[in-house]
């Protein structure tokens, strides 16, 4: 994958896009666990919602930095 | 937490257990605060220089403005931060593009958006309205500073929302990640021990021994923790998955509390009325069926209602209302056999109808609070929501304090060309901002002020006399900590919270370093001067230009509670009771606080609610009832009693707008005729307690008069004296 992409001529790093797509994708297992009530079998939901950001964001930055 | 339980199990042992858990639940919290506001601020100065961000300082009192005690609130904050931000930084660059040559365009045009944007802050009070202030003050932020050299307007305003961006990113990541303190928790706490007040409350109203103080009192505390609950929920919604799958059922929960607390509040005046006539064989004949709901109720009294208590409560009040009718019918015919006037047949008549409700409604909430043990239920669907409810002269008079503060502070920069002109204009600009929703603006900008002198001495002292000895981040922590913990302190103490956020956020502006330290004495003194000056002028604005504290404000918020009847009167149906309900409490709980210190207004306040919930309630009842009324003559639109309460509806807008002696007894008198109309109406259906659709509608037309004609509420004063009755 390319380091920076062009959008209408300005360019930005693939990360930027990377953080928002990661943003979404956590949105929507977020929204996911908590229709199924998975939540209740885990000790700090929230800290469940940072580390699958985290590592959602980290294996989508691998492709770009490796 | 529960990892911690071994250690903690061990310290468990010693003799100071106790004492120990006390501190963790009281300081121990304000130490977490203030431990995670060091880590999120520390971190995020980091990145910021390490990102080689222009300004670290912006991201870093973002983690200060936004660091709050509970996970949630942190959320709601910067997600509305994030908004107003971006709004701003919008709004600015436009202006900028359009009036950059121009001073005398660009200064007004922000003050207008300025004040729009104090107006809205005031308008929604909760963490919608901080987005309001925040797409203000950002506005001028930026706009101030590149007015001198424009072509950097729009740099400046993408580099503002990345600071604010990295901030508000690390402040919710540690807040919710590291040792969290969730809202959610104190939600469930403060809907559970609700009821359990409202247990005893009810049970000793019911005894008819309750103090008018104690009344009052308690009655204030539910309209506050109606009002909070429902702004907690909006907060708890961010935070808790868990929370925001039963976020209907918990609105439908407040919503039908606030329903039986009115209810109860009627019943309750019905009775001290009727007590205090002296009517004793009326209290004789009705008490029987108190009793039993009174200890019913004991049983939750003063604990907490968790959900299997709240199914438990749920049965038991199913059984007590089917059993109702028929008890009532059997005091009924004991009490008839006395020969009571009609008047007092028909207290008789209104006590057990409002009674009966008060069950069913109690029997709703019951299940509802039972539902929410399942993880989806059918009562989760709620389409009435809480309606807050703002003057629009309050939400003006913000704007106008906000504008003229902004349009003085800035034309003197501009005519006299004082290099810190700029900094004390939006110096100025943010504390009006944040200041505008407290309820003391005058009190707040003030103490900001005394927050910002204290920073800058410390800021002097430490910028001119520690900086160039140190050397490194680590030791740059170091000596920013101590200042910081400071005022986080102060600012997690309610009563200084002022002092504390003028010592972190100015403190900051001028004294931490950028990547590239600059030393200046004079500009930094020129700066910090401009800085106090703005506050001072702030603070000089809240007192004078329509202060929110003052005389004019209560008697607007007064016109107010009383136009909630009409509101009653004229709203839309659907959906009303709900709104009514909200909206009345808003209103009161807003003028409740603007009139703190001041226990005489206060008073008169809490009797005209009482008033214009009693009537508003009564009429909305009316409403209902006549619109499922059954397809009959006897129904039909144009009979004289539905006429009468037409007429009576018409009379009580204008009572209630205009209260006077003439439009009062204007009021009672057609009440008194639609309720003889009412009587004199043939029924089809046999007139018996719980069939006849008639004979509800003349309780509650009882209803409306004896709270008219209640010696306590503020209509009395109105009254003509009368010779006493009977």
């Amino acid at each position: 994958m390319p380091r920076e992409i062009a959008f209408h001529g300005v360019y930005m790093p693939t990360m930027t896009l990377m953080f928002l797509v990661a943003l979404g994708v956590g949105w929507a297992l977020d929204r996911f666990i908590s229709g199924l009530d998975l939540y209740r079998f885990f000790w700090h939901p929230a800290l469940l919602r940072l580390s699958l950001f985290v590592c959602l964001f980290g294996a989508m930055a691998l492709t770009v930095y490796r | 937490m529960t990892s911690l339980s071994a250690p903690l199990r061990r310290l468990g042992e010693l003799q100071w257990r106790r004492g120990f858990f006390e501190w963790a639940r009281s300081d121990g919290v304000t130490w977490v605060y203030i431990f995670k506001t060091l880590l999120a601020a520390f971190v995020t100065l980091w990145l910021a220089m390490r990102l080689e961000l222009p300004q670290p300082r912006t991201a870093m009192i973002t983690v200060f403005i936004v660091m709050q005690l509970q996970s949630g609130h942190v959320f709601a904050k910067s997600f509305y931060r994030f908004l107003g931000t971006i709004a701003g930084s919008v709004v600015t660059v436009a202006l900028i593009a359009l009036f950059a040559q121009n001073t005398v365009l660009f200064l007004p045009s922000l003050m207008i958006w300025f004040g729009i944007c104090s107006a809205g802050a005031v308008r929604h009070r909760n963490f919608k309205g901080y987005g309001f202030v925040l797409a203000g003050y950002t506005a001028a932020f930026i706009g101030l500073p590149a007015l001198a050299h424009p072509e950097g307007a729009f740099m400046a305003a993408m580099w503002r929302v990345l600071e604010i961006s990295l901030g508000l990113i690390v402040s919710t990541a540690v807040s919710a990640a590291i040792l969290p303190q969730s809202a959610s928790t104190s939600m469930r706490n403060a809907l559970y021990q609700r009821f359990g007040v409202f247990a005893g409350f009810v049970a000793h109203g019911l005894r008819g021994n309750s103090q008018r103080d104690a009344f009052e009192s308690t009655n204030v505390r539910f309209i506050s923790e109606a009002v909070g609950l429902e702004s907690l929920r909006g907060v708890v919604a961010f935070e808790d998955p868990h929370m925001r799958r039963r976020s209907g059922r918990v609105s439908r929960l407040n919503s039908e509390f606030m329903a039986i607390t009115t209810r109860f509040n009627a019943l309750h005046q019905l009775l001290e009325r009727i007590r205090a006539r002296g009517h004793a064989e009326v209290v004789t004949a009705i008490e029987p069926g108190l009793q039993a709901l009174a200890t019913l109720l004991d049983r939750y009294a003063g604990r907490a209602l968790t959900d299997a208590d709240a199914h438990q409560l749920a049965e038991q009040m199913a059984l007590y209302k089917e059993e109702l009718p028929s008890h009532v019918r059997r005091l009924r015919a004991i009490f008839v056999e006395s020969n009571p006037s009609e008047d007092d047949l028909l207290d008789f008549h209104t006590a057990y109808e409002l009674l009966y409700r008060f069950v069913d409604e109690l029997l709703s909430y019951a299940q509802t609070h039972a539902s929410l043990a399942d993880h989806s239920h059918a009562r989760e669907k709620w389409d009435e929501p809480f309606m807050p409810q703002t003057s629009w002269w309050v939400s003006a008079a913000a704007a106008l304090r906000a504008m003229s503060v902004l349009g003085l502070l800035g034309s003197y920069w501009i005519a006299t060309a004082w290099p810190s002109g700029a900094t004390m204009t939006l110096v100025a600009a943010a504390t009006v901002g944040l200041s505008a929703a407290a309820p003391n603006p005058k009190r707040m900008s003030f103490q900001m002020a005394c927050g910002t002198m204290l920073g800058a001495v410390v800021g002097f002292a430490e910028t001119f006399f520690v900086f160039p000895w140190i050397d490194g981040f680590p030791l740059l922590c170091m000596v920013l900590a101590p200042v910081i913990v400071f005022g986080a302190f102060l600012a997690s103490r309610p009563q200084w919270a002022g002092y504390g956020l003028g010592l972190l956020i100015f403190f900051s502006i001028g004294s931490v370093p950028d990547n590239v330290t600059v030393y200046n004495a004079y500009a930094f003194i020129n700066d910090y001067i401009g800085m106090v000056i703005g506050m001072l002028a702030c603070a000089a604005a809240g007192a004078i230009i329509l202060p929110p504290n003052s005389r004019w404000l209560w008697s607007r918020l007064e016109h107010n509670l009383r136009e909630q009847v009409v509101f009653a009167i004229s709203g839309k149906l659907r959906g009303l009771g709900s709104a009514f309900e909200s909206r009345t409490r808003d209103v009161l709980n807003q003028a409740y606080g603007l009139a703190a210190g001041k226990p005489e207004v206060q008073r008169n306040l809490l009797r005209w609610m009482f008033v214009v919930l009693e009537v508003g309630h009564a009429i909305i009842e009316l409403r209902r009832e006549q619109a499922i009324l059954p397809v009959h003559p006897a129904y039909a639109e144009s009979q004289s009693w539905r006429q009468a309460i037409r007429v009576m509806g018409r009379s009580l807008i204008r009572l209630f707008i205009q209260p006077s002696r003439a439009n009062l007894e204007r009021s009672l008198a057609a009440v008194d005729q639609a309720i003889y109309c009412v009587r004199d109406t043939d029924e089809p259906f046999a007139r018996h307690f719980d069939t006849s659709a008639l004979r509800r509608v003349q309780s509650y037309l009882h209803f409306i008069r004896s709270s008219l004609l209640d010696p306590q509420s503020p209509l009395a004063e109105l009254a003509p004296p009368r010779p006493p009755k009977d």
